[in-house]
């Protein structure tokens, strides 16, 4: 019996393999379980290529694991594309379908010795039950039903559903497809246990993507416009709000590019109105003089980033984190704009509702930098209670302020209270040219200077956010483990195998990436020695963004590696055994006293 | 920048109500100054109180002017006041939204801009200061500027055609167009007025000569000289067509008033939108209802 597996699939993109896997975790998370599928895809729409990594685990985990238990493949040719993605090592066991007809001593599995390798007649058995070789994802699902011995009924209740349009007869051949897979695992058991454990604690789960859960959470928040350009992978944002914000009141525009969308999210935060954009990479380049413009004109507004491998067109449809920098720095001038991390598909509604409420509150636009496999992954999630949720609206000048109004009047906090057209009293010019507190055009240096103080003052409390950190592990651990984003989830793991294994490690997370609080990172790393920034770019971003800013001890090092391949949680161990070794023996640079 | 008019009935706004206190940095005798006349006189016939009015510009001279209203003004970036008002009026259609800038502003780097505003057809009016030069960067060339002009970006005269802003909004499906120039003030406030009144998305091409790096005094007088009302023509605002065809003399006449005025004005987008929330039941249900799409569902 197994507490966690990792199965892989992959074919063409005309197989169902997303959908397949969509079909697994749903079934497996109303049984209970938890489970994080993530998604890649080649670059054509059709044909080409698409594969799942689906984690199933009996407890909580935020990432989708190491080396495969089982992996699938419909084609090999197909499989071997995603490399590194879908890892198979010694303890795997390999299926595909025998139609391919490769025999199994040249499986191009170069190196490895998968534990047992199954030829299964998956398109003959879709062919003979379904008609069709269309059926050959539900076929496997048949397999993964079996064998893992989960999610035979809800399976088929879902594949009832998701055909429920179709005719009779398609759905019956569906079923007999799903029946064929079953009944060939039953007959055909593997000499590796892959049966899973009963879940810990059987409850009702929420399944959600980042993408969607963003955009829902944006709705919660009180977000009455969106407007932005499709671009992979963030556009299921626009496609869930475009179906959705009307039911609340609210509108969608599908903007002509990049910079007319958050031009128009500009437009309808001056108007009064909670409003989002959302992009990837290049989209992200052309909203960045949009983004000095809301900030020298203190308009609250929310922009996210599903990051994708850049730069430029780069890798479309997989993960990185490597727009850090870019979320950091890109506009000009001296200007902070609030940057978040989410640290899975379930921590979207918290930081998008954070988004909302951290631009309502200091008038200013906030990032969100999400990556692929955030935005596009499913994962089980608690459901949410939203009664629970705090909301900041604008503070608007109240009555007696309207009186004799100044918009960018100088006050203590550095925010000034923001009317909008429609207010009687109101009426101000907001400008990207710098101006004075009444709003009007000014070339003074030192009435830029004072402005620059207010607007960079105004975000001061932001440095005391401790719950935007997660912090854990014991307080004096001499050795630190850092990660943000979607990787976090293997930092977390690994945290706790480092523990299990009596390595004395301490992790912190910032959900909040800038401005970088000097405070928080100084008192963590008080105990600290030597430690590891993990992260999924090649210049180890983050790592250099901290170094800016705190006196990190010298013997920290770097985990970063771009591209898609996953970085795993006992990769992350090594690291810290090999940096607790050396520790222990004094080898390599003394850190310098903190 | 506040007014104190925001309490009076409608019928008492004059010209001086729209007017701020800001001083405007053109150049003395600059066409601009003739179209901010116009714009507050047409505001004035209007009658809306200047708190109900967004005034969104691009940058140039003539993005200056929301500065010098009383209206919400927002001076924002180059090329970019279409989609920034277009944000405004969807967020609030109840709001009056006008739009201002030159011809770099909106047919160069804000080109791409126009064809989708027209397309969306939102209620907006879009008053362009054409003065077929950059006078703010000091006289380089603009997409309206003649071929054959010299400048200082084209010391040996331009290469290019000029853009026709006139058959470009046609083209795109424009269901208000006018010209005007403050050559003719109340000529000008009238097709302001017009366009204002206009239930869509409204152009005015305003012939405002830049007299620092555009027309000499003679050059001024040969553009009055070509000067001439569609009212004396008989033209049928009406007829697409024929407003193309007139529109096809820009550079060689300068028509002035309507050109097309369509006679059933689409419906505009955020008209259309509020009919669809509404068919949808927004304000019915609590916001955190979109949560339960999460659900599992058995």
């Amino acid at each position: 019996m197994n507490t966690d597996l990792v199965i892989g699939m992959a074919g063409s993109g005309g197989d169902g393999i997303v959908s397949a896997g969509e079909s697994l975790l749903t079934a497996a998370a109303i049984e209970g379980y938890h489970g994080v599928l993530a998604k890649s895809f080649g670059p054509q729409i059709r044909g080409g290529e698409s594969s799942f990594r689906l984690r199933l685990s009996t407890t909580k985990m935020l990432n989708t694991g190491g080396t495969l238990d089982i992996a699938v493949a419909l084609s090999w040719d197909d499989f071997l594309r995603f490399g590194g993605e879908l890892p198979v090592g010694g303890h795997t066991t390999v299926v595909y379908d025998s139609i391919t007809k490769v025999p199994i001593d040249r499986i191009p599995l170069v190196g490895v010795q998968p534990i047992e390798v199954l030829a299964v007649p998956i398109e003959q058995m879709a062919r003979e039950t379904g008609g069709s070789e269309r059926a050959k994802n539900t076929v496997v699902l048949g397999l993964m039903a079996g064998w893992l011995g989960i999610a035979r009924e809800p399976m088929m209740a879902g594949i009832r559903k998701r055909l429920a349009k179709k005719d009779a007869e398609i759905i019956d051949k569906a079923v007999k497809a799903f029946h064929a897979g079953f009944e060939y695992a039953s007959a055909h058991p593997l000499t590796s246990d892959r049966k899973m454990a009963p879940p810990a604690k059987a409850s009702a789960k929420f399944v959600v993507d980042g993408n969607d859960l963003c955009a829902a959470a944006a709705i919660v928040a009180g977000c009455d416009f969106f407007a932005g350009y499709p671009i992979t992978p963030s556009t299921e944002i626009m496609q869930f709000l475009s179906r959705e914000i009307w039911k609340y009141g609210g509108t969608v525009m599908q903007a002509e590019d990049e910079i007319a969308g958050i031009g128009a999210v500009v437009g309808a935060s001056f108007a009064g109105k909670k409003a989002m954009t959302a992009t990837s990479g290049p989209g992200m380049s052309l909203k960045t003089e949009m983004l000095g413009l809301a900030s020298i004109a203190e308009l609250p507004l929310v922009c996210v980033n599903v990051q994708r491998g850049g730069p430029s067109t780069g890798i479309p449809t997989k993960a990185e984190q490597s727009d850090l920098f870019q979320a950091v720095f890109s506009a000009h001038g001296d200007v902070i704009r609030p940057v978040l991390a989410p640290v899975s598909a379930e921590d979207m509604y918290g930081i998008t509702i954070e988004a909302f409420n951290i631009a309502e509150q200091y008038q200013s636009p906030v990032i969100i930098l999400s990556d692929q496999e955030v935005g596009q992954r499913k994962e089980t999630a608690e459901p949410i209670d939203a009664s629970q949720v705090h909301i900041i609206n604008r503070r608007v000048p109240g009555a007696q302020e309207l009186e004799k109004y100044v918009r960018f009047r100088f006050t203590e906090s550095g925010i000034s209270p923001i009317s909008h057209p429609g207010m009687p009293g109101g009426n101000y010019l907001a400008s990207g040219i710098e101006h004075n507190e009444p709003g009007a055009p000014t070339a003074s240096g030192e009435m830029h200077s004072r402005m620059n103080e207010k607007r960079l003052r105004k975000f001061r409390p932001l440095l005391d956010r401790r719950d935007l950190f997660i912090i854990d592990g014991p307080p004096d651990a001499p050795i630190a483990l850092i990660s943000w984003g979607s990787v976090a989830g293997v930092a977390i793991e690994a945290l706790q195998i480092a523990q299990q294994q009596g390595l004395k490690v301490k992790l912190l997370v910032p959900k909040l990436m800038y401005p970088v609080s000097e405070a928080i990172y100084a008192d963590f790393f008080l105990s600290v020695k030597r430690g590891l920034v993990v992260e999924q770019n090649h210049q180890a971003q983050l790592f250099r963004l901290i170094r800016m800013f705190v006196d990190v001890p010298s013997g920290m090092q770097t985990l970063a590696k771009s591209g898609s391949n996953p970085i795993t949680p006992l990769e992350v161990v090594d690291r810290l055994k090999q940096i607790t070794l050396a520790l222990q023996q004094g080898k390599d640079r003394e850190p310098s006293e903190v | 920048m506040s007014t104190t008019a925001t309490t009076r009935p409608i019928q008492d706004y004059t010209a001086k109500n729209y007017k701020s206190d800001l001083k405007p940095i053109w150049c003395p005798g600059c066409g601009d100054f003739g179209v901010v006349q116009a714009i507050y006189r047409a505001l004035a016939n209007i009658g809306r109180p200047p708190h109900e009015i967004a005034f969104v510009s691009g940058i140039g001279c003539s993005s200056r002017i929301p500065g010098y209203t009383t209206a919400y003004g927002f001076n924002t970036v180059h090329g970019r006041a279409l989609p920034i008002a277009q944000g405004i009026k969807l967020a609030n259609p109840d709001l009056l939204v006008l739009v201002a800038g030159g011809d770099g502003d909106g047919f160069s780097i804000g080109g791409g801009h126009v064809a989708h505003a027209i397309r969306r057809n939102v209620d907006l009016t879009y008053i362009v200061m054409d003065n077929q030069i950059y006078g703010l960067t000091k006289g380089q060339l603009s997409p309206t500027s003649r071929r054959g002009l010299v400048s200082v970006t084209s010391m040996y005269g331009s290469i290019e055609a000029p853009v026709n802003p006139l058959l470009y909004v046609l083209g795109y499906g424009a269901e208000f167009v006018a010209q005007g120039t403050p050559a003719d003030m109340s000529g000008l406030a009238k097709v302001i007025e017009e366009g204002i009144r206009f239930p869509g998305f409204a152009f005015i091409n305003v012939q405002s000569p830049c007299v620092t790096y555009g027309m000499d005094d003679q050059q001024l007088k040969a553009q009055k000289a070509l000067m001439q009302p569609l009212e004396s023509l008989n033209h049928d605002a009406s007829n697409s067509l024929a407003a193309m065809g007139l529109a096809q003399q820009y550079g060689e006449k300068l028509y002035t008033g309507v050109f097309y005025r369509k006679g059933t004005p689409s419906p505009t987008f955020e008209g259309t939108a509020r009919a669809r929330q509404q068919e949808l039941g927004a304000g019915t249900r609590p916001r955190a209802q979109v949560l339960d799409l999460f659900k599992l569902k058995k």
